[in-house]
């Protein structure tokens, strides 16, 4: 078994917050301690950043394929069954990032269509979706 | 060799306290947030010693303000006889030091709580809460025109509290986004559709009262309210919904700021204000304390993400915080869909 990059950040933030209280300077303290608090973000990130940006630009193209069928707006009808068609080709987080950030902009628009539209029955389908992908984007402290 | 700035510092004091004999002395960096560089410092003169704080803009700043906001703040908050720090030199320019700053008295024997505590008071949470939710109100209860800060950046008539500050925070969203925000931009839309009634009155917002923004001597007093800089006019409902927010009480929502149980410190800020914090304007507020929040965060993980200000609590807040605000916001507009 061979450390995996989530272990070495564990284990290097564990060994940085123990050198904590050597350091005599308050300023030097607390921003080492936040640093030692980032890279365990980071170690958790590593296990699951790949799998949360993946899950959500399957399920914004999944809510597009839904909902794109009914709109009355063509450009926007295109547009939304053109990216439900699309894959992430790559499981690099850039890669997810880059999808994410354009399917989240088609999102945003297909939400102010909805809503607009009085449509509150798929305005509610979006909100449920944007919160499970909130909750599973928290970070915990402990 | 002695560090440029405590050099600096000296030339500057020597001439804007006309003591020749002037000398700076433990020069240190402390915590004091990613938004201004602070340090504490003695300074001594014809045998006497003053200990100073010494606020300079970074490099970057993560939200723009005016830099006389924070100082003016203090001095008209000081004469009213609220526990904030005697603001002691101004320098708009930054010329002596490089870069804009201005200094203060040191609270001595007094520390800040960390808003990631379980819980940041102990056995001292109900004075602090009634000292804490009392002072808001009296903050919010005061004539900006009498403090002399009139012109602060802001809304000017009741009615325009809210848009003036809706769209103030929505342009920060829209320059410092990395990646589109479908949540913000939601609550922002939300905001927009179902308005708060206006404004009781026109007070100063101190913008960032909040735990983790007042010292405290550890035995249930508190000794200063900072962190001023993005004071300015406005609803002061907007203060007591971000001092509810549940980012700062997230061990415990029910108790927020880690103080008292939500209805006691309603009832104290209305005790001490004079005003009524009417339950629907009060949750309108509170959405947007979220939002503010969020673009907060976004604009703390761009000053990062560029390297404009590398602080590591810029890191945390774009990650930690702004996480946090997103499922808030979600969660409450998922609820009124």
């Amino acid at each position: 078994m061979k450390p995996e990059a989530g272990d070495i950040l564990d284990v290097s933030a564990e060994q940085l917050m123990g050198l904590v209280p050597q350091l005599g300077d308050s300023y030097l303290q607390g921003s080492t301690a936040i640093h030692a608090l980032l890279m365990r973000f980071a170690a958790r990130e590593y296990e699951r950043g790949a799998d949360i940006r993946a899950r959500e630009n399957a399920e914004m193209r999944a809510v597009f394929a839904a909902l794109a069928p009914a709109l009355r707006d063509a450009a926007l009808k295109a547009r939304l069954e053109a990216a439900a068609a699309t894959r992430d080709a790559s499981l690099a987080i850039s890669a997810l990032d880059a999808a994410n950030a354009q399917l989240k902009g088609l999102l945003i628009a297909l939400h102010v269509h909805v809503e607009d539209a009085g449509e509150r029955e798929s305005s509610r389908r979006l909100w449920r979706l944007l919160k499970e992908m909130a909750e599973r984007r928290v970070v915990s402290l402990f | 060799m002695r560090d440029a700035l405590a050099e600096g510092l000296e030339r500057y004091l020597r001439v804007r306290l006309d003591a020749p004999d002037l000398t700076v002395h433990d020069l240190a960096r402390i915590p004091g947030g990613a938004s201004r560089e602070t340090y504490r410092f003695r300074a001594r003169s014809a045998g006497a010693e003053r200990k100073l704080i010494l606020r300079r803009d970074p490099p970057a700043s993560l939200i723009e303000t005016e830099r006389s906001t924070e100082y003016r703040a203090y001095q008209a908050f000081h004469r009213l006889g609220l526990p904030v720090p005697e603001p002691v030199a101004l320098e708009r320019d930054g010329g002596a030091l490089e870069r804009p700053f201005f200094i203060m008295s040191e609270i001595e024997n007094a520390q800040a709580a960390s808003v990631l505590a379980p819980d940041p008071y102990g056995a001292h949470s109900e004075r602090i809460g009634h000292q804490f939710w009392s002072i808001l109100g009296r903050i919010a209860g005061a004539d900006p025109e009498a403090l002399g800060l009139a012109d602060f950046d802001g809304a000017r008539s009741p009615q325009h509290c809210w848009s003036h500050e809706v769209a103030r925070w929505e342009k920060v969203i829209d320059e410092d986004e990395a990646e589109p925000q479908p949540i913000a931009r939601g609550a922002l839309r939300w905001l927009k559709r179902h308005p708060p009634p206006p404004a009781q009155r026109i007070a100063v917002v101190h913008g960032d009262y909040r735990s983790g923004n007042f010292l405290h001597d550890g035995q249930g007093t508190i000794r200063a309210i900072l962190d001023w800089e993005m004071a300015h006019l406005g609803d002061p409902l907007e203060d007591l919904a971000w001092a509810l927010d549940p980012l700062w009480a997230h061990h415990d929502p029910s108790r927020p700021a880690g103080t008292l149980p939500r209805e006691d410190a309603i009832r104290l800020w209305q005790d001490t204000s004079g005003l009524k914090a009417d339950p629907a304007a009060l949750a309108w507020w509170a959405m947007f304390a979220s939002l503010k929040g969020v673009a907060i965060w976004i604009s703390a993980a761009h000053e990062y993400a560029t390297r404009r200000n590398d602080d590591p609590v810029n890191a945390f807040s774009g990650w930690y915080c702004l996480a946090f605000h997103n499922k808030v916001l979600a969660e409450k507009l998922e609820t009124l869909a």
